[in-house]
């Protein structure tokens, strides 16, 4: 077998994609530090500033829920418990610790289940707020400044000003180049297909930034250069949704006969479209960032203007990337039991179906267990829309 | 009209009383649209009660509306009325309820919605939510409503506290996060400022406040006198007598409420009476909302002997002195540091104990001080703050306490689809069982 150090490019992506966690536990086998973390809040330049690995926790929908239903209660995120399956299972006895974002109720209620069932050497409750006011931004600083004294007394590193800022290049060139790769799905057809892109997002959110960012550099070469297909008469897809990582669902999309050209989830799009700012403090850069830049479900955001303006405010970047990406149509994935998604529903719905293009909602488990009814929805879906 | 219920018999004059207040409180947002006042949709729990009090605005409770539609069995139309704009049956049942409520006043275009329970809620003029870590609805639901009620402007403030860590010192945060709440809570009041048009009155606002750290102690004096064997009242009644804690903090009722049923539960205990006779089991229900629709389990309880005379749910306070508040003169500020000790006072007593959960801490406290001999949680399916992490607090207490019998009930707050009678009460005669076996076994 060829060696993950010996691949390149898409070849590497796909490794690292079968084996999630591959890379990262040839680091930890090399005396790194490991630190896993859940969702597009986990801050991944402090971590970064740490000299730990940051590594996204990801669950697997192939799989049955068999160890953490003991622990959990089936009322859950499906995503969550099947994470935390995968966790208790010892799929990642590699990390060395966690920080676990306040993102929901289902990662809050449950934050002392991992924390007493992992029993980490390290483990870090990151209790960010879900309002955006100024209160809130002097606040997320406090719990900044808190995440980085615990992560220094267990590293033993002090993280320094220096340090964060280096990160914060380190991650905004990260996201710059993973623009970069989006744009290569604005040609009609795209230059790599969706479930190419999600096995992308999946290889990169394991390893290193500095080694992401040479990664992303060569798929782009590789993708660059192919040659686009003729078939331009496919009907183009955004995908929206939380915590989708699995190709099984690009799959039913591409599958049925669409091209998914663009995604508004939380280990795509959400995570690279949005810059720490570079001239600011670090600490009040990344707070800014988190709390009112990136555009997730869990975060409040009122303009005190009208309600229209809210919206626009809340779902005007999907509105934006359906015109640059000239999608058809749109699916939108929630989990059953995820509040603060179910709750959008409706407002995400009539917001994109007002300016003409149609939406296709889904509510499913993680799991392919109904992987053949969601696929006869999409097929029906883009029926109606061709 | 959907089946509705014979209610469950109350054991204090008290709880009978309580119906009253709720009807009041819905008639009251009515009135209020009447008469000019402005009406918000408020959300327990979110420490704004008494700024909308010190305001005069007239707070529209939806976990209020919602449970009374459950009580009545007749929230399965304003669910589906819900679920027909695609909000999913498992998002909070209180929210969809109310929000379904909502869509229809907004296609009938009217002000009071006919055939609502009791009335129903008046339309608001303004949405007053709360993010914090008790529970997302709380600031998606008025955010969800907005879609209905475009014209209505919403706040949401934030109200943190540290979460629990064995590994570090809580006492260290305290400061930034009570300072949090104390501008969320001010953002709140220039909030109201602007939809009111009217200037807070600071000198109203600490007079309420004070009259709420007074009601705060009344009830803990009132409920500590459940301690009393036998009982004279259990959770069955505290789920009805939580109404002015929770609904009506900051006024005089609801202080004048607790200091009645004080007097009352002594009367009881001076004649020796109690909740069931003879009282063979004490139980504590350590955690979860109850499905409204089936209070009369507590009466099944009832009549296998087994009494509640504690209980974690809707005990939302604690006497003053044992939080040791710092003082200050800023209301504001008081609220913010009693809102934080409520939360925090029990984590020391946890750190002590090796493998230990605040909340068990609280459920074990609870245990010794009412002498219980059984554990009983209620596990909602639509709601994931107060009923995730249920299993783990059964297993810790378990594991640092004792094998005291344990048992989680399944259902639901409002959706009544999840709900069966027979196998519920099949599943509490083999708890009592356990309970009987467990008592045994102690006297040994």
């Amino acid at each position: 077998m060829v060696e993950s150090k010996d691949l390149k490019g898409l070849a590497k992506v796909e490794r690292y994609y079968n084996d999630y966690g591959v890379r990262t536990k040839e680091l930890k086998a090399n005396g790194k530090k490991i630190i896993g973390y859940v969702s597009a809040l986990g801050p991944v330049e402090v971590l970064t500033a740490a000299g730990v690995v940051p590594f996204r926790l990801k669950g697997n929908v192939d799989e049955a829920i068999t160890k953490g239903d003991a622990y959990m209660e089936t009322i859950v995120c499906p995503f969550v418990r099947n994470v935390f399956d995968a966790a208790i299972k010892g799929r990642f006895d590699f990390m060395d610790g966690m920080v676990l974002p306040h993102l929901c109720d289902s990662l809050d209620r449950t934050s002392d289940v991992w924390r007493d069932y992992l029993n980490l050497p390290y483990f870090h409750f990151f209790n960010v707020p879900h309002v955006t006011d100024e209160p809130s931004i002097e606040f997320m600083k406090e719990i900044l400044k808190l995440l980085i004294s615990t992560l220094e007394d267990y590293t033993g590193n002090k993280i320094t000003i220096d340090s964060l800022r280096q990160a914060i290049l380190l991650h905004n060139e990260n996201r710059r180049l993973m623009r970069s790769l989006y744009d290569l799905r604005k040609n009609n057809p795209p230059l790599i297909s969706g479930t190419e892109m999600m096995k992308v997002l999946v290889a990169i959110m394991g390893i290193p930034v500095e080694e992401s960012n040479e990664l992303i550099k060569e798929i782009i070469e590789e993708v660059r250069s192919r040659k686009p297909s003729l078939d331009r008469q496919k009907k183009r897809i955004m995908l929206i949704g939380d915590q989708i990582d699995s190709v099984a669902i690009t799959e039913a999309i591409e599958g049925s006969g669409a091209y998914l050209v663009m995604d508004d989830i939380s280990i795509g799009s959400k995570m690279y479209y949005q810059d720490v700012d570079e001239e600011k403090e670090p600490i009040l850069a990344l707070a800014e960032r988190y709390l009112r830049k990136l555009k997730i479900p869990t975060t409040f955001v009122d303009t005190g203007g009208t309600y229209q303006e809210n919206l626009n405010a809340r779902f005007g970047h999907m509105r934006k990337y359906i015109e640059e990406f000239d999608v058809d149509g749109v699916i939108l994935l929630v989990y059953k039991y995820c509040d603060p998604y179910g709750f959008e529903v409706p407002a995400i719905k009539s917001y994109i179906e007002e300016i003409g293009v149609p939406v296709l909602y889904l509510e499913d488990e993680y799991s392919t267990s109904s992987l053949a009814r969601m696929k006869t929805r999409i097929e029906a879906f883009l029926e109606m829309i061709a | 009209m959907a089946e509705e219920k014979k209610g469950r018999a109350l054991a204090t004059k008290a709880a009978a009383n309580i119906p009253k207040f709720v009807r009041g409180n819905l008639a009251a947002t009515i009135k209020a649209k009447q008469e000019g006042k402005k009406v918000a949709y408020a959300y327990i729990a979110d420490g704004q009660d008494e700024i909308m009090r010190a305001m005069d605005i007239v707070p529209a409770w939806g976990e209020s509306f919602a449970g009374v539609c459950a009580a009545k069995r007749d929230a399965e139309k304003y669910l589906q009325k819900a679920e027909s704009d695609n909000f999913s049956r498992s998002l909070c049942t209180y929210a969809t309820c109310t929000i379904g409520f909502d869509m229809i006043r907004e296609e009938m275009g009217v002000d009071v919605v006919p055939d609502a329970p009791w009335g129903g809620m008046a339309r608001p003029d303004m949405i007053l939510g709360s993010a914090q870590l008790l529970c997302d609805p709380r600031f998606k639901w008025p955010q969800a409503t907005q879609h209905y009620l475009r014209d209505v402007p919403v706040f949401v403030g934030a109200m943190y506290y540290p979460p629990f860590d064995p590994k570090l010192n809580h006492h260290d945060q305290e400061k930034f996060y009570v300072k949090y709440c104390t501008e969320e809570l001010r953002e709140c009041v220039r909030f109201c400022e602007k939809h009111t048009g009217k200037k807070m009155d600071w000198d109203r606002l600490a007079e309420i406040v004070e009259l709420s750290d007074k009601t705060w102690d009344i009830f803990i004096d009132a409920y500590e006198l459940r301690k009393a064997i036998p009982t004279p009242m259990d959770t069955g009644d505290a789920m009805n007598t939580m109404v002015p804690l929770t609904f009506n903090l900051g006024t005089q009722e609801a202080y004048d409420f607790y200091k009645e049923l004080y007097d009352e539960l002594k009367e009881k205990i001076k004649k020796g009476e109690g909740v069931a006779s003879p009282e063979k089991y004490r139980l504590i229900w350590a955690g979860g909302l109850p499905s409204w629709f089936a209070l009369g389990d507590f009466q099944y309880f009832n009549s296998k002997g087994a009494t509640f005379p504690v209980e974690v749910t809707y005990r939302g306070c604690e006497k003053i002195e044992r939080l040791e508040l710092p003082k200050t003169n800023d209301p504001l500020e008081h609220i913010a540091w009693r809102w934080v000790r409520y939360w925090t006072h029990w984590y020391d007593k946890a750190r002590k104990r090796p493998g230990s959960l605040p909340k068990v801490e609280r459920i074990i406290e609870y245990i010794e001080d009412y002498k219980c001999d059984g554990v009983v949680f209620h596990s909602a399916f639509s709601c994931r703050s107060w009923h995730a992490g249920i299993i783990h607090q059964a297993e810790t207490l378990k594991k640092v306490y004792r094998e005291i019998p344990i048992l989680i009930l399944e259902g639901d707050i409002v959706d009544i689809s999840s709900y069966n009678e027979a196998d519920t009460h099949n599943r509490i005669d083999a708890f009592i069982e356990a309970v009987d076996a467990y008592k045994q076994r102690m006297r040994r």
